[in-house]
């Protein structure tokens, strides 16, 4: 079996557990949910041997163009979204996760994406590749489930201020966004910032050169401990908190694809 | 002197609210974005076109250089008085708590926190106490008693240092930018071209490094596989050592650490092959090896010049030929064949499109020149730089890390109990507080709760 068949297979997958958990959300089945809890952690499974077998076959790291490192967030993502679920039960979220993992998917199996293995350029010779992309992504995981509860929220809200009791409340996705924002910012913090300043001094003599890529890493960091700050001291919680865990999402998505796209620099791989 | 220590007291209170640390975030946010709109580090004239009349303004601004603006600085400055002041403000109220707790709580504020409980157990205070003291302890709480006759106080916490957690990562965040200012200020970036078998001092250093050999590996499918430059250490005179430097590898001797950063060729004088030849007489070839300004003798009396050389030939926008990179993309040598004063032969020839007699003058040529090979020394940039500040910057990443997982992943646990006799029974009342992860603390505490009235 060859990579291309096994991300087919993933992509599938990943559908099915969609609907399952969406139909959920509006039937309200424990049944539905654990079906897509199952898919989801079976679309996982493969999309794991997925990669290992991209490793295998390339001798690098699956994440050093565009093609391996959305394959390698919506992964990343899928695996957040069980862990979140397990602690918290939060299936309604499901659904909505795994949309956005479905879009990811579907952007990266895109013709404009090469999917071609080309070896390494010196830069990216390092083990460093592994820590610090592997780690941001795996923050920027729990950033996207951050989102979806926060997007999820909003509406919440809404259905609340209507008198509508929605299930599950506002309160608990206002809740599980922040506990996604406490797991991600941390490992978002070590493997985009601090990280990246090591490898950035190993590769490139200066630890830090504002680049656009890092320059967008801090706008990020600092939304989200904007995000932080304003909810743990000052006491925001609901709707400011959503709007700035989606913002906090959106530079990140930025800092991701926005700067390669739209934006020249030293970060000219992936 | 009221009057004095009253502006202290308002500069104090301005910089120990969280609001300004708000402000100065999104401040900071907001100039980053626009540092990342606007081109930064371009020259007046460059500048000038793209935005016309309105480059004065954003160079006046400094925005055309944010993050090494006057003003830039000046928000991180702010920045790092208000965390201090916010973080000392807080810092003393927190250690009190830890090392100092108040014991004394009343059973009635205890029930209303939010986690909290109570029950009733036969026996004296005593027994239930040790009860207590058994439980905490088993799941590792640390346990301070105030025993009165009437009322006795357990607190229990564990995981304290989870509160200091924010206190670290603010303190990596203040080295960071010390040591952000340190590397800007004492930092040194000096880039050597070094030819092979030539050498340079690394400025200020105290040490020469001469270029044994550079390599560039291709892979097997294309593309670069490494950049190596093998160099030797020369310290007063003498060689010292020999080592490889590559993309991540660099050499670090002496405070100094030297980068595989570039490469080039010296196009002063490379060495060109040249082959003649007649169209009318396939049997005739003369191979020459010249530079550019030299001649060479062909037969015949005649006479192969190359009067210029451009790696990268390109028609440039005013008609001129141009080289468009530093890079051997399109070599091509203008050459003349003559003999006497006739010129026999001139045009361009290019090494990638033999067949492409582009440029000759003259009618039907006698000669016909390829440019068959090139030579040119290849030289190594090496990137020599010094940067004190890095060091801050690693022990501020340590603490930013360990605060982090302090502050998210260890949260710290506390549980206050009164223990009290009331009509013969003791009734205990407890409540618990936890930084985060409430869910596992209330299981925890239920579990306290249950397995104290089983067994106390």
């Amino acid at each position: 079996m060859n990579e291309s068949t096994v991300f087919l297979a993933v992509f599938i997958l990943y559908i099915l557990a969609a609907a399952c958990y969406l139909a959920y959300h509006f039937g309200r089945q424990a049944g539905r949910a654990r079906a897509g809890l199952v898919l989801a952690a079976a679309g996982l499974t493969a999309h794991s041997a997925a990669l290992v077998l991209r490793t295998v076959q390339s001798g690098h790291a699956p994440f050093t163009n565009m093609y391996e490192s959305l394959s390698f967030l919506a992964w990343a993502s899928v695996a957040a979204y069980i862990i979140m679920e397990r602690r918290f039960r939060i299936q309604a979220a499901g659904g909505y996760v795994l949309l956005v993992v479905i879009a990811l998917v579907a952007l990266a199996s895109s013709p404009v994406m090469p999917k071609d293995i080309t070896p390494l350029v010196p830069a990216l010779q390092s083990y460093w590749l592994w820590l610090h992309v592997s780690i941001t992504l795996i923050g920027e995981a729990f950033f996207a489930v951050a989102f979806v509860t926060s997007l999820m929220f909003l509406r919440a809200e809404r259905l609340e201020r209507l008198g509508r009791k929605p299930s599950p409340t506002s309160a608990a996705l206002d809740a599980i966004s922040y506990r996604s924002v406490a797991v991600g910012f941390p490992l978002f913090t070590l493997g985009g910032l601090i990280l990246g300043m090591i490898w950035a001094f190993k590769a490139w003599g200066a630890y830090w050169s504002w680049d656009p890529k890092e320059v967008w890493s801090l706008i990020t960091w600092f939304v989200f401990a904007l995000y932080l700050h304003t909810r743990l001291v000052m006491g925001w919680k609901g709707r400011r908190s959503a709007i700035i865990a989606i913002l906090g999402f959106l530079a990140a998505l930025f800092t991701y694809f926005g700067v390669n796209y739209l934006l020249a620099g030293l970060h000219s791989y992936a | 002197m009221s009057d004095r220590s009253g502006r202290l007291s308002r500069i104090v209170k301005f910089l120990s609210s969280v609001r300004l640390a708000i402000v100065l975030i999104i401040l900071l946010i907001l100039a980053s974005v626009v540092g990342t709109l606007i081109p930064q580090g371009w020259t007046p004239p460059e500048y000038a076109a793209r935005f016309g009349r309105m480059s004065g303004v954003l160079m006046r601004l400094q925005l055309t250089g944010v993050y090494h603006s006057l003003w830039f600085l000046a928000l991180l400055l702010l920045l790092a008085a208000n965390i201090t002041v916010c973080t000392l403000s807080r810092l003393s109220a927190k250690w009190t708590k830890a090392v100092k707790p108040d014991l004394d709580i009343e059973p009635s504020a205890l029930l209303a926190w939010k986690t909290s409980g109570s029950m009733k157990k036969p026996g004296p205070v005593s027994d239930s106490l040790a009860a207590v003291r058994r439980e905490l302890g088993r799941r590792r709480y640390r346990q301070r008693e105030s025993v009165r006759p009437d009322r006795s106080f357990v607190l229990a916490r564990k995981r304290i240092l989870g509160n200091f957690g924010s206190d670290l990562v603010h303190l990596g965040l203040l080295v960071i930018l010390a040591g952000g200012i340190l590397s800007a200020r004492a930092g040194s970036r000096e880039y050597l071209k070094l030819e092979e078998g030539r050498s340079a001092s690394v400025p200020a250093a105290g040490f020469d490094v001469r270029l044994e050999r550079f390599q560039t590996e291709l892979y097997p499918q294309g593309g670069i596989k490494a950049w190596t430059s093998r160099v030797t250490v020369v310290e007063e005179g003498r060689d010292a050592f020999i080592r490889e430097i590559k993309v991540n590898h660099p050499l670090s001797h002496r405070g100094f650490r030297l980068y595989q950063s570039g490469y080039g060729w010296n196009w002063d004088q490379p060495a060109l092959e040249l082959w003649v030849k007649k169209p009318s007489d396939p049997a005739f070839l003369e191979k020459r090896l010249i530079r550019p300004g030299e001649k060479a003798a062909l037969p015949d009396g005649c006479e192969l010049r190359v009067e210029r050389f451009v790696p990268d030939f390109i028609i440039g926008r005013d008609r001129q030929v141009e080289s468009r990179s530093d890079e051997p993309r399109n070599p091509a040598a203008l050459v003349q064949v003559r003999k006497g004063a006739d010129t026999l032969f001139s045009g361009w020839a290019f090494a990638r499109y033999p067949d492409f007699g582009g440029g000759h003058s003259g009618p039907e040529p006698v000669f016909s020149v390829e440019l068959k090979d090139i030579q040119a020394p290849q030289y190594t940039i090496l990137e020599a730089s010094r940067d004190p500040g890095a060091q801050l910057i690693w022990l501020a990443s340590l603490f930013i890390c360990a605060g982090l997982f302090l502050a998210f992943y260890w949260p710290a646990r506390e549980i206050r109990l009164v223990l009290e006799v009331r009509n013969g029974k003791t009734e205990i009342t407890a409540g618990g507080t936890t930084a985060k992860s409430r869910e596992s603390f209330d299981l925890e505490f239920q579990e306290i709760l249950s397995s104290l009235r089983k067994n106390a």
